[in-house]
């Protein structure tokens, strides 16, 4: 399932946050939003997953205008930042909500409910922890639970939302590692926002950066690195 | 700490008047504009036909014979006397709680010691037994049959069915909300300044003049804004302990009620009208002294104070 | 000058005039009354809480403060959300007049709401026609209940629904939840406690009330009569004994309810607060 982000703008009162954004994802591929803070990479993620909608332009899944679509019918899984977990409830809880929401018609039996949570709890390296409450983990199980429960719904596409920035580095070099690993099994189309280059050019396919808004250069890692689009880019990645 | 929200309104709930996240706009979470529209219309409802109504009852019907019957109600000698002593109640009533106010916040605020919980709970102690027995209380030590009863009786001196008990019910019915008023505050900003000033050798009283005192003014006027009205208005414990004797022992209400049992409700209403207008006043001052309370503690945070 | 324990000064003070105050206003006093109940003896005291008048008073004023306050709930939340969460001309008088019931007299209040509703006026007009009375009967102790008990619910959980995480609800968006299956499945068990702690304070608040009662009750024996006026009734009568039995179970219940209430608090900050 590819993106198609096609002049999209988005304006916060008198803030232009996004102006004119263009943005494709192929299928299967895991792109990263890379920019400065405030460049507006978390808006047209949101977006994207129909948390906000753009005063002008369209997004596309595979093709498929799902502007006008609402969050809850758009099937875009999303990682937060801060989680975002359902505090009262337990991990499987969490991770079942998705499908105990599907209507009737759609809503899967209780065994197989189990059984799906408990495959994805395995997925994460979680098993076992699914009676536990969310505060009862630490900030790198959370964030899987958050993972876990976002792709029990079979998301179309799944967004991240500066998925490691809360955890402390050797945590959040371990996630890296375990998001290339997932992708490379499951090849789910993937964006993800981060403003942490490294993080960026380890992890992704190619990546796309922004800044006040605006697209400044999409390519594979070292396309980016090693033909500089313009002089933010250039100075954004330290190069010279 | 969940005693923050407790007890109807007069803790420092924050900014709520100030436009929150949740309606910043945010369209993806929030009902669609016909379910928005009816829930705000059966609020609307509810609160035009439970709240304001009444409200509106006391001023239709104090000036529904005229403006001169209206101003006749407050000539008559007893509704004078009720007025007047209603007054002095609550001048002596006001300042006690305002200065026991002041020493329960400091000494919850500033240090730590055992049994504080159970300090602060007897201080929410009036908030939940019934205002009777605010009264009866009183009655129990200091009425013919009391405690001190015989006492009193053989030194001549009348504390119920006299003023000094009646200051005393209202006292005991008033005496939370300028400590309620001040606790939260003086918890959410901390000790820090007034530590600073220790340091520097500032001793109790100027620290508490020249460092609490301009920190924490709008928190209590705020509360003896609240103490005031409570304390004029008090009905049930002063009703047990008056004796309701015209022009001796009536406050504002419980004249009203005499007002009323006599079927002079023009009068009852118009001596209510003023109690009225002043609850008004309070709601009035009360959101202004919020409003400035809550500003001064975010300029507070924002002034530097380390985020923990 | 030996060691201090505390960094400022004025502890011993604060803490001396704060006590020697309680212990003049509250402990004495309460002391006595638990004394004159202890020295009264076991039958005095069953008969005084138990007589037939009596427990029909308990009836509507535990009772009915039950179902003022339930009324309460649901409107104070009704009210909570749409002074939280909407935008809307008037808002910010709607806020401020949520406190009237807590400024407004007692007695100011009584009079008003049983001119409001008497037979042949405003409201009471309406419902005459069809044999309905409200002044004087068990509704209008109701009306009386939920007027007063309002601010209590409302105030408790402004705050805490300011405080929601947008996140969690959009989330709950994207996981495919419509409108009301998020308010049900999220949003509203994190509400739970605190609604529950507002309405045990409407309850304890209404089961003592008196002014805004005594008058639109009419303080009919056996149907429309509360208890504190039961209290009233035994001193008028010199009943001391009486009197004080009847306040003790008054303390006795509001000492239950303020134990539920802070219960409920800490259940309330345990799930909020801490994760």
């Amino acid at each position: 399932m590819s993106i198609e982000l096609h002049k999209i703008s988005k304006t916060f009162g008198k803030f232009p946050a996004v102006k004119q954004a263009d943005l494709v994802v192929q299928t299967g591929e895991l792109v990263a939003l890379l920019g400065p803070s405030g460049s507006g990479k978390t808006t047209i993620l949101r977006i994207i997953a129909g948390l906000e909608f753009p005063e002008a332009g369209a997004v596309s899944f595979e093709g498929v205008d799902v502007t006008g679509i609402s969050a809850y019918k758009r099937r875009a899984g999303f990682v937060f930042q801060s989680y975002a977990l359902f505090n009262h409830l337990t991990i499987f809880e969490n991770i079942a909500f998705g499908l105990r929401v599907l209507p009737r018609a759609k809503r899967p039996p209780q065994n197989e409910i189990s059984n799906k949570v408990e495959s994805l709890l395995d997925a994460v390296q979680l098993s076992g922890l699914g009676k536990r409450l969310p505060v009862q983990l630490s900030g790198g199980q959370r964030q899987r639970v958050a993972f876990a429960r976002a792709l029990a719904i079979e998301p179309r596409v799944l967004l991240l939302d500066e998925p490691f920035g809360a955890l402390d580095a050797k945590v959040r070099k371990e996630l890296r590692r375990w998001l290339r690993a997932f992708h490379e099994k499951t090849h789910l189309t993937t964006l993800f926002v981060t403003h942490d280059q490294d993080e960026a050019f380890e992890v992704a396919d190619r990546v796309v950066i922004i800044d006040r808004g605006t697209v400044q250069q999409a390519g594979t890692p070292d396309e980016v690195r090693n033909q500089p689009a313009n002089a933010f880019v250039r100075d954004f990645l330290d190069l010279s | 700490m969940g005693r923050k929200a407790e007890g109807a309104g007069i803790a420092m709930a924050g900014p709520i008047s100030m436009v929150t996240r949740h309606q910043a706009g945010r369209r993806a979470t929030a009902e669609s504009p016909p379910v928005k529209v009816v829930l705000i219309g059966v609020v609307l409802l509810f609160f035009g036909l439970f709240l304001a109504m009444p409200l509106v009852v006391v001023f239709h019907e104090a000036f529904k014979r005229g403006a001169a019957v209206f101003v006749s109600s407050f000539t008559d000698r007893y509704t004078m006397d009720a007025i007047r002593l209603t007054l002095i109640v609550a001048a002596i009533a006001v300042p006690l709680n305002t200065i026991f106010g002041l020493a329960a916040a400091w000494a919850i605020t500033r240090f730590h010691f055992r049994g504080k919980t159970m300090l602060t709970s007897l201080i929410d102690l009036p908030l939940w037994v019934s205002p009777v027995i605010g009264g009866l209380i009183y009655v129990l030590l200091f009425g013919r049959q009391g405690w001190f009863g015989p006492w009193l009786q053989a030194n001549d001196i009348r504390i119920i069915f006299a003023v000094p008990g009646i200051v005393l019910a209202t006292t005991f019915v008033t005496f939370p909300y300028v400590a309620r008023g001040l606790i939260p505050l003086m918890q959410a900003q901390g000790s820090a300044e007034e530590e600073a000033a220790a340091t520097l050798g500032a001793n109790g009283w100027q620290i508490f003049l020249r460092v609490t005192i301009p920190k924490i003014k709008w928190g209590l006027l705020y509360g003896i804004i609240l103490c005031n009205a409570r304390a004029m208005g008090e009905f049930g414990a002063v009703s047990v302990v008056s004796g309701h004797i015209r022009g001796k022992t009536n406050t504002m209400p419980l004249h009203i009620e005499i007002l009323y049992n006599e079927y002079q409700f023009s009068a009852a209403f118009a001596v209510s009208s003023l109690l009225a207008i002043l609850a008004l006043v309070t709601l009035v001052l009360k959101s202004i002294a919020e409003w400035h309370a809550t500003r001064q503690l975010e300029a507070g945070a924002r002034a530097g104070e380390p985020q923990s | 000058m030996s060691r201090r324990k505390h960094v400022l000064p004025g502890f011993g003070l604060t803490m001396g005039y704060t006590w020697i105050y309680l212990g003049i206003i509250v402990l004495l006093p309460f002391a006595g009354l638990v004394l004159k109940t202890g020295t009264m003896g076991w039958e005095d005291f069953w008969k005084a809480v138990s007589s037939p008048q009596v427990v029909a008073s308990y009836k509507v004023s535990f009772g009915i403060s039950f179902l003022a306050a339930l009324t309460n709930g649901v409107f104070g939340f009704l009210a909570a959300w749409v002074l939280v969460r909407y935008d809307f001309p008037g808002r910010k008088l709607l806020d401020a007049i949520t406190d009237l019931p807590f400024a407004l007299p007692t007695a100011v209040a009584g009079i008003a709401l049983t001119a409001l509703y008497a037979p042949n006026e405003w409201i009471g007009q309406f419902f005459s026609p069809y044999g309905i009375k409200i002044s004087f009967t068990l509704i209008g102790v109701y009306i009386a209940l939920t007027f007063i008990g309002l601010p209590f619910v409302v105030r408790t959980l402004q705050p805490v629904m300011a405080d929601l995480s947008v996140e969690v609800e959009e989330a709950s968006a994207t996981l495919g939840a419509g409108r009301w299956q998020t308010f049900w499945r999220v949003i509203f068990p994190s509400l739970l406690p605190s609604l529950l702690t507002g309405v045990t304070l409407a309850y304890g608040r209404a089961v003592g009330e008196f002014g805004s009662v005594v008058f639109i009750s009419g303080n009919l024996p056996f149907k429309t009569e509360i208890t504190p006026l039961m209290i009233i009734s035994k001193l008028e009568s010199y009943d001391y004994n009486g009197a004080a039995a009847i306040g003790f179970v008054m303390l006795a219940a509001s000492f239950v309810i303020v134990l539920a209430s802070n219960a409920l608090q800490g259940w309330d900050a345990r799930r909020r607060g801490q994760a």
